[in-house]
């Protein structure tokens, strides 16, 4: 597999920006479906805002986003359907105000997952990072809030992120549109499949969680042999999570 | 019609009065009319089943005499529901011993299963306080069907025990063994593990509840005799009468484990002080525990005040780079080593 | 695939569950951390050396500080309202002369020149027309000064700071601290406080959030107190303090609000939505200074413009039934004149009177043309001369000339206070009736959020009449 991770320096120089049209609402006939994940109050809404050219409410405070919403783009004469989600801490819990997030992650099945984080806070939002690379793996991660971490004199190693979690990582400055055109960029290579990501796993799980989610998957990959996140279902079943079973029983996840 | 003011606010006040003497909760009139109508026969077999269970398992002997005495029914009607039960085949009499026949016992299996299920969805799922639980699963007990049971123990991730600590029959009537003794049996400086609350009598477990000790806290007792029993269990020191501190079950821990002198709740964190996260305690389950633990309070994390409340609560805490607004009775179940 | 097969992994997950334990969840995610912790101390590096003086904390620890915390929240909420009071005036006079005094008699002779049949020209531009013209008049100004003012508060981050100071008494009343959240969202809209109670994750306190919601004065709201407010408890004081005392009379009102909102919610969580509150935690997130002219630019087009929108689409039909049921006659009366007197009886009792009891069954789909229909209506039953016609909604140019109609149509003092108090104390607009319905689900309790309110206001206004009819 090839396991090339191109940065963002790398990509811009390639970045066609005539190439790209923002579509508002109109979101027929698309190419592709881009969902943005991320915990709250990172600036998903602005991203989405900034792609699409519509005004999603955003706000200063955890929560501001409720429904999810969608919009378009044009780029390089491909369209792409933006979804923006409520934020998330977690996938793993099952409380009510994170489902409609969650089920898209899991459910709606994106060509392309964009993590958005908060460049300040990062070890706290790799906790739902790493969990989405468990689920799918086309992502990129988005580091926004570059322009605070800068003040706050916090250095990221962009490429070193990259490779430990193998997506490609693009800083950005949602508000003030830094760093957009690269992660359009970035969107669009993926979704074409001309970088190939491979998701960083899990590592740190006690030896007998790890051996039950062993046995588990590899029975649910008999069972299913295209489900490509069968260790996330395991760690699923494990919980007990109702949705999943009954996702399963219905053949939604395959 | 003559209009006054003062007429019609005292007619109102009148009528408002009604309204509550009839409707006020749990006393109103309305209910307790409501209630009455309900004690039928399956209830009170039920009720009969699950007593002779629980006598059974505690070793002890019952006649009719001692079921008339703790069941909350009618004399009558609980020596009516005896003679059927007999007939039925659900119970049998040894001398004037009442004792259960297998399927008699495999039904009141049922019945505690439900009732201990219910009190952990209760635990797990919903917002009622610890003193509810009990009534509520009371009545619970007798209106889940089979189905339900199982469909809400598979919803629970088929739990083994209960919030209490009391196990939870499987649907094939398995029991797991609780581990420990009751308090009072411990000698001084025994560390242990807490792993049942007797929730009856309500009086003492209302004491437990006031006193904040928690499910699954390590503690080690420093003092043990006739009059009271000192234990210290996170930080803090407890003092119960040895009749109260006889509904707690402890585990001793054999190995000489290292049960820290500093460990603390977060609640008791002062301002300018730091600490380090050491674990959630097992009374914050379910939904809540697992938002904690998404939000980063999780093991080996610094852990700091950053705000208070100018009303005293919630405080916000500083972990992981952001600062997280918590209420006391929260933050009272997450352990702490201070630096 | 079959069943069977999924079966038997459902039935080994449940075994390996029992195996490995409770603590399963924990584990997991400790274990994620762990992963997260490792790769941050390989990526990260925070330049220590260089740690400035932290604003943020020097703002949080006065905002939330004993002494300060509560006068900054209520000097804050005073000021928004008073510039949305004061701001508000000059525009709104401008556009009411535009729209009343100059284009709709300019509509008028346009009508007749053309030679329109009386009932259409009366529905179209007499209903219709006015209506529209008088929620913009009267909306349009307010709005576009408060949503920007709110917007810059959101987008500074102070609203989780509200929410974190009142949480304790949201605990005590058996609500959840986010609740202050979507309260104040409410000022703005209480349907879109109604939506925004999705981020509270227990089900019985979000229920709790959208029940009381209506508690919040929203827009459609606003208006009507500050008028009211302005031309009878204003006038009472002498006239150096007249503004301010309306201004107190409006937050009292407003504040009163939240009173009600904290006792419904205490007396819910005590008898039919009984339980403790499950869990409460926010975030509270950097201050962020607000793009001042992006945040203006964009909440005067995107809420100021919706939420006049919607005004509009539900003002005109409503113009056009005020005007239908004061022109179609049973007997000698007409129907709007017929139903006021059958509720005056009531009315009087409540310290309110049939007009403003018809006109607020007339408004239940937009709170906002309470006050034109109660105008129009009274001018009606009086008989007197307002400057127009039979069921013509209009707005008179000073609020002098207001006062003197209402109290042409027999207004005290004790029925402008009744009439703020029942616009904080009614039922919800149909809009938000139907946002609860989609939130909830239930048809139970959106009748009981659209009723509960009116019964409360009825007891309100009812005991205030009563009270003062005694003492006075
Ligand atoms: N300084 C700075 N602020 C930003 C940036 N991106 C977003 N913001 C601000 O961060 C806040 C949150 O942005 P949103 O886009 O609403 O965040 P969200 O992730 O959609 O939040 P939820 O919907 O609550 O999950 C807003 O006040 C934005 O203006 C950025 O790159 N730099
Ligand atoms: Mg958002």
């Amino acid at each position: 597999m090839d396991t090339k991770v191109k940065s963002a320096c790398e990509t811009c120089a390639h970045f066609n920006a005539d190439g790209l049209k923002k579509l508002g609402i109109s979101t027929e006939n698309v190419d592709f479906v881009i969902a943005l994940a991320g915990n709250p109050n990172t600036g998903k809404s602005t991203v989405f805002n900034s792609l699409t050219g519509l005004r999603q409410h955003t706000g200063n405070w955890p929560g501001k986003t409720v429904t999810r919403a969608e919009g378009g783009f044009e780029y390089n004469k491909q369209k792409f359907k933006l979804v923006d989600l409520p934020g998330t801490y977690s996938l793993l819990s099952t409380s009510e105000d994170e489902a409609a997030a969650r089920d898209f992650i899991l459910f709606g099945k994106p060509d392309v997952t964009v993590i958005v984080a908060d460049a300040n806070r990062l070890e706290r939002n790799l906790n739902l990072v790493l969990q989405i690379l468990e689920i799918t793996d086309k992502a990129v991660l988005c580091l926004n809030l570059m322009d605070e971490a800068k003040r706050n004199h916090i250095m990221i190693d962009e490429r070193t992120l990259a490779r430990d979690l193998g997506i490609p990582v693009v800083p950005t400055s949602a508000r003030f549109g830094q760093g957009i055109p690269e992660l359009i960029h970035t969107i669009s290579e993926i979704a074409n499949g001309n970088i190939v990501c491979k998701p960083h796993r899990i590592k740190n799980v006690p030896s007998n969680i790890e051996n039950a989610v062993k046995t588990l998957s590899s029975e649910i990959e008999k069972e299913f042999p295209n489900v490509p996140n069968s260790r996330w279902i395991a760690f699923r079943l494990l919980e007990g999570d109702t949705r999943i079973i009954n996702a399963l029983k219905s053949g939604e996840l395959v | 019609m003559n209009y006054n003011p003062t007429y019609a606010l005292v007619l109102f006040f009148i009528i408002a009065g009604i309204l509550y003497v009839v409707f006020r909760p749990t006393k109103g009139w309305f209910w307790i009319i409501k209630n009455n109508f309900r004690s039928n026969e399956k209830v009170v077999i039920e009720d009969v089943l699950k007593q002779l269970y629980h006598f059974e398992s505690s070793g002890n002997k019952v006649d009719t005499k001692t079921l008339v005495q703790v069941l909350n029914f009618n004399n009558n009607q609980i020596i009516e529901v005896v003679k059927k039960m007999t007939i039925n085949d659900l119970i049998y009499f040894e001398k004037d011993v009442l004792k259960l026949t297998d399927a008699g016992r495999e039904y009141a299996l049922r019945i505690v299963r439900i009732h201990r299920l219910w009190e952990r969805y209760l635990a797990d799922k919903t917002g009622f306080s610890k003193e509810e639980w009990h009534d509520r699963a009371e009545m619970m007990e007798h209106k889940l069907s089979h189905d339900e049971t199982n469909s809400l123990a598979a919803h629970l991730g088929n739990p083994k025990f209960d919030p209490h600590g009391d196990p939870i029959p499987t649907i094939t009537g398995k029991v797991a063994k609780v581990n420990g003794v009751e308090l009072p049996l411990l000698a001084v400086n025994t560390v242990g593990r807490i792993t049942h609350i007797e929730d009856e009598p309500e009086i003492i477990y209302k004491q437990i509840l006031a006193e904040n000790i928690h499910m699954g806290s390590l503690i080690r007792v420093i003092e043990n005799n006739a009059t009271r029993i000192v234990f210290l269990s996170e930080g803090e020191e407890f003092r119960l009468a040895p009749i109260v501190a006889a509904n707690l079950t402890v585990a001793p821990i054999e190995k000489e484990v290292f049960i820290e002198d500093n460990i603390a709740r977060l609640s008791s964190l002062k301002e300018e002080e730091t600490a380090k996260i050491i674990g959630i305690s097992k009374e914050s389950r379910g939904e809540s525990r697992r938002r904690l633990l998404d939000l980063g309070f999780v093991k080996g994390a610094n852990i700091k005040i950053d705000l208070t409340n100018p009303l005293g609560d919630p405080n916000a805490y500083l972990i992981k780079g952001t600062s997280i607004a918590l209420r006391k009775d929260q933050a009272a179940k997450i352990l702490i080593k201070k630096d | 695939m079959s069943n069977k097969n999924i079966d038997h992994i459902l039935e080994l997950s449940n075994e390996l569950r029992w195996q490995i334990g409770d603590d399963f969840h924990d584990n997991l995610t400790e274990g994620i951390y762990a992963d997260a912790a490792q790769i941050v101390s390989d990526t990260v590096q925070v330049d220590d050396s260089k740690k400035r003086f932290r604003l943020d904390r020097q703002i949080d620890k006065i905002v939330t500080s004993k002494t300060f915390g509560f006068p900054i929240m209520f000097l804050i909420l005073a000021t928004v309202l008073w510039l949305t009071i004061i701001g508000a005036n000059y525009p709104s006079s401008l556009l009411a002369q535009l729209l009343l005094d100059n284009i709709h008699p300019a509509l008028k002779s346009f009508a007749a020149s053309i030679s329109m049949p009386w009932w259409l020209d009366g529905f179209l531009i007499d209903g219709v027309y006015l209506a529209v013209a008088w929620v913009i008049a009267v909306m349009l100004p307010p709005m576009a000064i408060f949503f920007p003012m709110f917007t810059l508060l959101e987008d500074f981050g102070y609203l989780p700071r509200v929410a974190f100071n009142l949480d304790n008494l949201f605990r005590k009343s058996g609500a959840h601290g986010k609740q202050a959240l979507t309260m104040t969202m409410g000022f703005g809209c209480n349907a879109a406080g109604i939506v925004a109670t999705r981020i509270i994750d227990s089900p019985r306190e979000r229920l709790i959030a959208i029940i009381t919601n209506n508690f919040s004065l929203c827009n459609g709201r606003w208006p009507t107190q500050i008028l009211i407010a302005t031309i009878f408890i204003g006038a009472v004081a002498p006239s150096a303090f007249s503004s301010l005392i309306s201004l107190l009379a409006v937050i009292g009102i407003a504040v009163l609000g939240m009173a009600f909102m904290f006792g419904t919610s205490w007396a819910l969580s005590k008898t039919v939505l009984k339980g403790q509150v499950s869990t409460f935690n926010l975030e509270l997130p950097p201050y962020r200074p607000p793009r001042f002219w992006k945040t203006i630019y964009t909440s005067l087009i995107d809420r100021t413009l919706i939420v006049l929108w919607r005004a509009i689409v539900f003002a005109a039909p409503a113009g056009a039934v005020i005007w239908l049921i004061s022109n179609i006659y049973i007997g000698n009366e007409s129907v709007a004149a017929w139903t006021i007197h059958s509720l005056d009886g009531f009315g009087f009792l409540l310290g309110l009177n049939g007009v403003i009891l018809l006109a607020y069954i007339v408004a239940i789909p937009a709170n906002e043309i309470v006050i034109p229909t109660i105008l129009m209506l009274t001018v009606l039953v009086t008989g007197i001369d307002g400057g127009a016609g039979a069921g013509v909604m209009f707005e008179l140019d000073s609020a002098n000339a207001t006062a003197d109609v209402l109290k042409a149509g027999g207004w005290t003092l004790l029925t402008a206070i009744n009439l703020m108090l029942f616009s904080l104390l009614h039922n919800p607009c149909s809009t938000t009736i139907y946002t609860i319905y989609k939130e909830t689900k239930s048809a139970k309790w959106t009748a009981f959020a659209s009723i509960m309110p009116v019964i409360l206001g009825f007891i309100v206004t009812f005991l205030v009449a009563q009270i003062w009819r005694i003492i006075f």
